[in-house]
This record gives C-alpha cells, sequence and structure tokens, in this order.
C-alpha cells in the first residue's frame, strides 16, 4: 500500500496511554511490512505523561507536579511529556527508506516540514542548532540539535521549545515520537507549565490541530517526492485485538517501573 | 578492525576467542549512527540469549535503540565498565568498547553472519 511514493497517514480518536503506545508499536510494524512512511495522529483520554524509555521511575515519582497523573513509559527515547494539549504524532519507516538511516535525517525532514508550516501560518520557529547536555525530566526542558524554538520563554530570555521528538530504532525499522506544544497544558501549575505556540509571542487566533496535522503531512510527502494516502478509518479499526494484546504490556507495572 | 570478525546486519560484531566464548560489540558505523549516546543496559552474567534477540539498549539524545544478540549462548562476562565511560565506543569499537562474551549454543551460528567485506557492502547501501 504504501512504498516510497506513499506516506499512509491515520488520524484516531483519543485513547489512554497504553492503548496508543501499543498503537505505535503496530504502526512499526505496518511500515516494516509496506515500506513506507506510516503517520499516525492521536489524542489523549485525559492528560497524560509519557516518560522516556530510559527515565527513572523514582524521578517521575518525585515531581510532584505530576502527581496523580497516569504514566504511560514510551519506547522511544527523550524525556517525559505532558500530553494534552499537543499535536502528538508517531511516524514509522523502514531503515531502508530514504529517512531510516540515521536518527537525524529523520527527525530534521519531519520538523524542517514543519518550521514550513508554521511560518505559512504565521509563526516563526526554528530548528535549535546547540544541544543542552543534562538529564532534564521534561522534554520541554532539553534541548537537542534540531528541536523547534520559538519567541521568548517566560522569562523573556531564551526561546521556547515547541516540539521535540525522539525515537526507537528497532532491527529494521524506526518508530519516531513527537509533540508539538500547541498550548500550555492547564492541569499542570502556572511555575512548571511549558508554554506553547499559543502562549508565545505570534500571531493570535489559535491553531487547529488536525487541520495543521494535514498541511504538515501535506508538506512531508512533497519533501519526499510522494504523495499522501490519507485513511478514512483509524488506525486501530481491524487492528483492536493487537492493539489490545500489546497494550497489556504498557499496563503492566514491571514495563512502567522497569528503569 | 580486525578480520576476524563477523557482523550481523543489525550492526553488531563478533569475535570468536581461543577460549571457546565470542565477545560481542557494535560496529563503528552503528556509533556513528546514534551519536551523543548517554545512557546503556547490559544483561546480567548467567542470561541466555536467541539469535536476533535484544540484549540491551543504548540511548542516544534522541534515540533508543536495541542491541540484538548476533548469536545464541549464554552471557559469561558483561564489559560492567561501559555503561559509565560510553565514550569508549567511539574511541575503541572493536577492542575496549566490547560489550558481553557469549559462551555459543551453536558456533555454526557464526557462519550464517556477515564478513568484512559483505559488512562494509551493507553499510556503503545503508541511507544517510
Amino acid at each position: 500500500m504504501a512504498g516510497l511514493s506513499t506516506v499512509a497517514v491515520w488520524w484516531d480518536p483519543p485513547a489512554d496511554g497504553p492503548t496508543n503506545m501499543a498503537a505505535d508499536e503496530c504502526l512499526a510494524a505496518e511500515a516494516d511490512s509496506t515500506g513506507g512512511l506510516c503517520v499516525r495522529f492521536y489524542g489523549w483520554s485525559q492528560t497524560t505523561i509519557s516518560l522516556g524509555g530510559f527515565q527513572g521511575i523514582a524521578e517521575a515519582r518525585a515531581v510532584e507536579a505530576i502527581r496523580g497523573l497516569p504514566l504511560v513509559r514510551r519506547p522511544s527515547g527523550g524525556g517525559a511529556i505532558v500530553h494534552g494539549s499537543d499535536l502528538t504524532y508517531a511516524a514509522a519507516v523502514p531503515k531502508s527508506h530514504p529517512w531510516g538511516g540515521t536518527p537525524q535525517v529523520l527527525y530534521d525532514a519531519l520538523h524542517g516540514a514543519m518550521v514550513e508550516e508554521l511560518a505559512a501560518r504565521g509563526v516563526v520557529a526554528w530548528p535549535e542548532e546547540v544541544a543542552r547536555v543534562g538529564a532534564d525530566f521534561f522534554c520541554f526542558d532539553r534541548r537537542a540539535v534540531g528541536d523547534l524554538v520559538m519567541g521568548a520563554g517566560a522569562a523573556g530570555g531564551a526561546p521556547a521549545k515547541i516540539m521535540g521528538s525522539a525515537q526507537r530504532r528497532l532491527a529494521g525499522v524506526v518508530l519516531q515520537h513527537g509533540s508539538l506544544l500547541l498550548v500550555g497544558n492547564p492541569d499542570l501549575r502556572d511555575d512548571v507549565r511549558h508554554p506553547g505556540i499559543a502562549d508565545l509571542p505570534g500571531p493570535r487566533g489559535g491553531i487547529d490541530a488536525e487541520d495543521l496535522s494535514r498541511t504538515w503531512v501535506a508538506r512531508i510527502a512533497t519533501a519526499l517526492g510522494a504523495r499522501v494516502s490519507g485513511q478514512a478509518a483509524p488506525f486501530m479499526r481491524g487492528r483492536e485485538d493487537r492493539v489490545s494484546e500489546l497494550a497489556a504490556r504498557f499496563r503492566e507495572e514491571w514495563w512502567t517501573a522497569r528503569r | 578492525m580486525a578480520a576476524d570478525l563477523k557482523f550481523a546486519k543489525t550492526h553488531e560484531w563478533v569475535r570468536p576467542e581461543t577460549t571457546g566464548v565470542a565477545t560481542v560489540g557494535i560496529s563503528s558505523y552503528a556509533v556513528e549512527a546514534l551519536t551523543d549516546l548517554v545512557f546503556m543496559q547490559l544483561p546480567a552474567v548467567g542470561k541466555r540469549v536467541k539469535a536476533g534477540e535484544s540484549l540491551g539498549e543504548i540511548e542516544s539524545v534522541k534515540a533508543v535503540s536495541d542491541v540484538y544478540a548476533p548469536i545464541s549462548g549464554e552471557i559469561v562476562e558483561v564489559n560492567t565498565a561501559l555503561p559509565g565511560k560510553l565514550e569508549t565506543l567511539g574511541q575503541d569499537p572493536y577492542g575496549e568498547g566490547w560489550l558481553v562474551r557469549i559462551k555459543p549454543d551453536d558456533p555454526a551460528e557464526l557462519d550464517r553472519l556477515l564478513d568484512r567485506a559483505d559488512y562494509d557492502k551493507l553499510v556503503g547501501s545503508q541511507p544517510h
């Protein structure tokens, strides 16, 4: 279905963390079998913290600001993300795909297309050029080369990070998770809430997440010289049993607390 | 790079030792591709692995990657110093940067791995 000439895209309704992580593993399998770029956009049934694959559970449980919110551990790397007011995506490509080689290639391709799309909407964002090495708990406090930043932070100083992504590189396929922070999450206190696009200097009026996802993925396809194959049905339809089976692992305490 | 190394398509190398065990590491190509390594988890001594199964994980700034067992057997030694000195992987991937030593279940499995020339061809064909 997909192949190099197609970007297959699905839009899924909100689900809980384990279901979303399980669906993303299925997405990786889909990319592996079709040979093309597969993208899934999805929401969260409630504000949820996704931990990076290597983050310690003790560290997570010590963060008072997120206490009581559901946790799910991603298979991908990076820092913790507070989901609920972001545009969340998963993208998967075989390692043999032109964007499946080194980690930075896929990262830059998707983030570059987002820079273009935001610019078309009057939002000036740009890729971070200098990594800030550290072990900050939250993804949006970390800086990796290629992260998207814009405007000025709450203190009027450094630009704020608005988009980050991280990968799980399996034997034959790459799964990339990413988050574009549209607005600060209202379930967090002011002093720990990361600003989203709507909170930073720029055009007013807000961004419709689904509309943005459609125009962004069109730019991704253009950059790849491919066409978008938008799927009318949710990705999970027809895959319910497999997703449910895989989600069981993400619900297990041993998985969440494995670090 | 020593000529006696064998390689898996997933970028692990294996060196058969005269003691009957096989030393396993990851190739310089894989180390360079991952960039900025920050964490590594290796298995415990005594763990049994099957060829193709994950035996550990490496995290770089942007990615978590599995390290796959290139052969089946029992882990008999682990380079416990490596997770605290990840720069060794970049400096000496085929020497001090070894990961584990495996007592092979079936030494013939080594024959199914790539030799250096074939691995170089594979790496040369990988997208960048």
